[in-house]
């Protein structure tokens, strides 16, 4: 398969759109993640977020207390988020369905107030990320600090490049026996355990890697930020964001997710910086016609856009009668 | 002891509250199995319904409780004909997506039209009553709170006499566990897909027109209420009316008690923890079907 | 198949390249001042939101129509005089009081509008979320109903504020409960109980109310904080209930206080003194809904401005005018007068500045002066300290009677001014039932 490079843009100071293509690539990749534990795995994840919390906090503790170079804070976010995941999984994965679902809300219930108390991350007050004032773009890769004006372009790229390493992942993973066994349990998970698959230990091996994904992202994020706050991190966007994006785009499907990011995000910038501006400010109905989209989008194709027939739309354009698409 | 005694009544009091508002996501989704996002924000339209006809018409919540309930009925099904019905053709994902959008149209829609001040029913029957108490062997029971909790109560006996004991009720139980079966025995699934969401936004619009009488009126007010009401359902277990009651009976409860002797910034917290741990132990909670 | 969809994919972002671009900031004379206004106008914060968008439309209508007799900066006269006329423009975007979005819009504002100066969040936390970004932009900002200290703590150049923090406010309302013995006041406080909300703003009251009533010598009986969102405050109460507090220290907003009544009033506890700081106190809708149930009278709170004397001014009463035209007839709360001051403020010094280049911008902030009797707002002036606050921005306390308005009872000066006695303790109750025009 064809790796891809989206062609970069080079915004003459509208850095705003990197930023938007950042907060696209992020929401993909996280949308992938999601996409482990609900498209493959079948199980719905309403709580993801607080891994996303978990790996900035760790990333953003480590850089700040120990002097950590960024990218290992990312590693160690990684990690860290992981063992907690397994920790917290295990035991829940006795309820199935919907009882599950409510278990991941609960967790990120509880996240709540532990992040907006608990001192050690500064609670409410939110952890800061100093930056080293000069210092070069390339310095910034390595660092994840960007003083200035390269940053968009900067975390547009490293957002790219997390992105893809996901992507590869995830598609090794879907190919691979792994991802077979993700599916057989999401299909008919009393028909997977007879044939001797452990549900319990694939259901944690997904959600982790999930989390493994949202800490890598929820590092990027706070180094992005340059601030962990908690009802920014714990947010319910966060949450529901990826799982629609999966949705959207095709649940189970590994570009799903890309896609989805792909629609929902520009469609919301675009309709705050129009209808929420202006004398319609403060009325909302940009987010009342992102709410109509949703529903005409959900109502119209259930199963995703990339359930469309694009290959036979794409065959009937060149020209060609609408053949069966070579599998690319 | 009387902190603790007193933290149990007001829990139980609450309790009934909370099981108030989720007795409408018991049918939706605790019997039907379908994902509603936007449970609170019907919840807030019967609250700005309460509101409204209190203001401008002059009728106390408990009289327009029943033509909003009617209304919001109505406003269910169309909900399910124009939009989930066609939802269902997909993956059950998709009813969240749906639904999400459905929030935001609704909560928005409000924004639009009334902005997000807070408004609050002046002149009811039941907050002529605030502050009343009755006193039980020294444990304080205020009167509002305990009046909505008995529409709560005869709510959820209506609804469970409707569902358990009525040939309809077995109907829509029968859809829930086998779609395709129900319809071999002649029963139409879109019809009680449709009465489900009817009956569903009904209730719980009633529930926003009681709440009216003691909370602040607002756009974004369905929030707190809806997460808790979505654990009930769920620790009480799917399919079982009863158990949503009993479920929201422990929520409050823990909730008041933990409030009252540990930090009550983790009330809720404690709640979903008691979930969890409830859920390790009867993974289809308490009295689930499945 | 999947190079249809790279290129679908190229196309879509293409498309708001292309589309979405609005032109280069022209070259040559400034004809058009551009001011952003990032604002949570949905969501958890929409009531504080709309207040801010009514004052800066206010301002914007103010700079750019001629009021002879008005005497505010910018009044008289059509535009910046310093400008050759220039008029001003808001470009306002609606953050849904989340902060990663205000984050993306404050770079949007920044980058493809290019506005010149930026005002916002509207409330602290999200505030401090923006404000890295826009240091590293370099352009001026400023939250002037923001009260948290530490906006202005964290060494951040570029951003100004012109109203009172928290660290001053709160040590006012302590100041009048430990100058109140001797000026006809109770001498027996001792006990303070501390309530407040989660998130940054209350925390940041908290800490300071929990620093400075040890140092007063009181007794803190309870400090309990809870999370927003709730929908019962009745076992809090019982807590508060069981110490009896003298003095409650209550940090909440509009519904968690309405809530709180509620379980108070079922529970008929009532500490002798509330004192907030903030939160519901501020907000105009709560105030208002206070007159039936007389639920008000007796709260004292901080305030950056004495508003029963304030309103007397006259420039003040024409503001208020201008001022319903945009707010569907809302008077001005304390909250809308802290930033209508702050935005003339800050026509004020676009005008000083003769241009809209950010260093010229912050040396004409830098340098500011203000003096009273251009402000509608009582501060003592407008000179910023080395952390660009405010120092003449004291703020006073106080509280309201069974009139249902504010009135001052601190400093003791404005006090006899203002000619209130204040309500000691705090009425039962029941009392308040009687009293109330139900």
């Amino acid at each position: 398969m064809a790796l891809l490079f989206p062609i970069p843009f080079e915004r003459s100071g509208q850095i705003y759109y990197e930023t938007v293509g950042f907060l696209v690539l992020l929401n993909a990749m996280l949308g992938i993640g999601w996409n482990i534990i609900g498209g493959w795995a079948g199980q719905f994840d309403f709580g993801p977020s607080i891994f996303f919390a978990i790996g900035a906090y760790t990333a953003a503790l480590l850089s700040i207390h120990l002097g950590w170079n960024a990218w290992l804070a990312l590693v160690g976010a990684v990690v860290v988020s992981v063992a907690l995941c397994a920790a917290l999984t295990y035991p829940v994965t006795r309820l199935r369905g919907h009882y599950f679902a409510i278990a991941t809300v609960a967790m990120w219930m509880i996240a709540q107030p532990i992040g907006a108390t608990w001192q050690l991350i500064n609670g409410s007050q939110g952890l800061f990320i100093p930056v080293a004032a000069g210092g070069t773009f390339v310095h910034g890769l390595l660092t994840l600090e960007f003083p200035g004006r390269g940053k968009g372009l900067g975390f547009y790229y490293l957002s790219l490049l997390l992105f893809s390493a996901t992507l590869l992942g995830a598609r090794a993973i879907e190919r691979s026996k792994l991802g077979f066994y993700f599916r057989a349990v999401r299909d008919d998970q009393d028909g997977a355990e007879a044939i001797g698959i452990d549900s319990r230990l694939y259901k944690v091996i997904a959600r982790c890697l999930m989390a493994a994904i949202f800490a890598a992202g929820g590092t990027l994020y706070g180094f992005w930020a340059l601030a962990v706050f908690p009802d920014q991190v714990l947010e319910v966007n966060w949450n529901i964001l990826p799982m629609m994006a999966a949705v959207v785009g095709g649940l189970g499907r590994l570009w799903g997710p890309v896609l989805g990011a792909i629609i929902l995000i520009p469609i919301s910038q675009l309709m705050t910086a129009t209808l929420g501006a202006g004398p319609l400010a403060g009325r909302g109905i940009d987010l009342i016609i992102y709410g109509a989209v949703i529903m005409l989008i959900a109502g119209w194709r259930p199963n995703g856009l990339l359930s469309l027939p694009w290959a036979e739309w794409a065959a009937r354009l060149r020209g060609r009668p609408a053949a069966r698409p070579a599998k690319g | 002891m009387t902190l603790f005694l007193q933290a149990l009544a007001d829990g139980l009091q609450m309790g009934l509250l909370y099981a108030l508002v989720a007795v409408g996501l018991a049918i939706i989704w605790g019997l039907m199995e379908m994902i509603n996002f936007a449970h609170g924000e019907f919840m807030m339209l019967g609250m700005f319904g309460a509101w409204g006809l209190s203001v401008w018409l002059g009728w106390d919540p408990l009289v327009s409780m029943v033509p909003i309930a009617v209304l919001m009925y109505g406003g269910g099904v169309l909900v399910y004909r124009l939009l989930m019905r066609r939802v269902q053709r997909g993956e059950v994902f998709t009813q969240i997506f749906a639904t999400v959008g459905l929030f935001f149209f609704i909560q928005n829609g409000v924004v639009a039209v009334f902005t997000s001040d807070y408004r609050f029913v002046e002149k009811s029957f039941l907050t002529g009553l605030s502050g009343a108490n009755i006193t039980l062997g020294g444990l304080r029971i205020g009167i509002p709170l305990l009046v909505g909790g008995l529409i709560a109560l005869a709510l959820f006996l209506i609804l469970y006499l409707l569902i358990d004991r009525t040939d309809f009720g077995l109907a829509m139980q029968a859809t829930a566990e086998d779609r395709d079966a129900a319809m071999l025995v002649g029963i139409r699934p879109q019809r009680m897909y449709a009465v489900a969401w009817g009956l569903g936004t009904a209730l719980v619009a009633i529930a926003g027109v009681i709440l009216a009488n003691f909370f602040s009126v607002y756009p974004q007010a369905g929030l707190s209420f809806t997460v808790l009401a979505y654990a009930i359902v769920a620790l009480g277990g799917f399919g079982s009316i009863l158990g949503t009651l009993l479920a929201a009976l422990v929520v409050g409860v823990v909730q008041s008690v933990t409030a009252a002797y540990l930090p009550p910034a983790f009330k809720d917290a404690f709640v979903f923890g008691s979930y969890i741990l409830i859920g390790l132990f009867r993974p289809q909670g308490l009295f689930g079907r499945f | 198949m999947r190079i249809l969809r790279l290129t679908a994919a190229i196309a879509v972002l293409s498309f708001f390249v292309v589309q979405l671009n609005p032109g280069a900031r022209a070259a040559g004379p400034v004809t058009e001042v551009l001011i952003g206004e990032l604002l949570p106008l949905t969501g958890n914060f929409a009531s504080l939101g709309q207040q801010y968008l009514w004052a800066g439309q206010t301002v914007e209508d103010i700079v750019n129509n001629d009021y002879p007799d008005l005497k505010v900066p910018l009044g008289p006269g059509k535009g910046f005089p310093g400008l050759g006329g220039a008029k001003m423009t808001l470009v306002v975007r609606d953050d849904q009081s989340r902060g990663d979005q205000a984050r993306t819009l404050a770079e949007q504002l920044i980058t493809v509008n290019k506005v010149h100066w930026l005002n916002g969040e509207g409330t602290s936390g999200n505030t401090s979320i923006i404000q890295p970004l826009v240091d590293s932009y370099g352009i001026p900002m400023a939250c002037h109903a923001c009260a948290s200290p530490t906006l202005t703590e964290k060494g951040f150049k570029w951003f100004y504020r012109t109203g009172p923090n928290d660290s001053t406010m709160v040590a006012s309302v302590f100041q009048f409960l430990r100058e109140w013995p001797s000026h006809g006041g109770p001498k027996d406080l001792k006990t303070i109980a501390l309530f407040t909300c989660d998130n940054l703003f209350c925390q940041d009251n908290r800490k300071i109310a929990a620093d400075l009533a040890e140092k007063g010598g009181y007794k803190i009986v309870a400090d309990l904080t809870t999370k927003t969102g709730a929908t019962t405050l009745a076992s809090e109460v019982q807590r508060l209930q069981s110490v009896n507090p003298d003095v409650l220290f209550f940090v909440q907003y509009p519904a968690e206080t309405t809530v709180f009544q509620a379980d108070a009033k079922r529970a008929n506890f009532m500490p002798k003194v509330i004192a907030t700081s903030n939160g519901a106190y501020s907000d105009q809708t709560w105030l208002t809904a206070q007159k039936t149930t007389a639920g008000g009278a007796g709260w004292l709170g901080r305030d950056p401005t004495a508003i029963d004397l304030a309103s007397k001014k006259p420039a003040w009463k024409q503001v208020n005018e201008i001022y319903k035209k945009y707010s569907r007839g809302q008077d001005m709360g304390e909250l809308a007068m802290r930033e209508v001051t702050g935005l003339l403020w800050m026509a004020d010094t676009i005008n000083r500045a003769k241009s809209v280049e950010p260093a010229a911008l912050a040396k004409a902030a830098n340098e500011t002066n203000m003096t009273p009797d251009v402000m509608i707002i009582d501060y003592k002036g407008i000179k910023f300290d080395k952390n660009r606050q405010n120092e003449l921005a004291t703020g006073v306390v106080t509280q309201i009677g069974w009139d249902d308005e504010k009135h001052t009872i601190w400093p003791w000066d404005l006090a006899t001014q203002a000619g209130f006695k204040p309500i000691f303790p705090s009425p039962s109750w029941q009392e308040r039932e009687s009293r109330s025009k139900k």
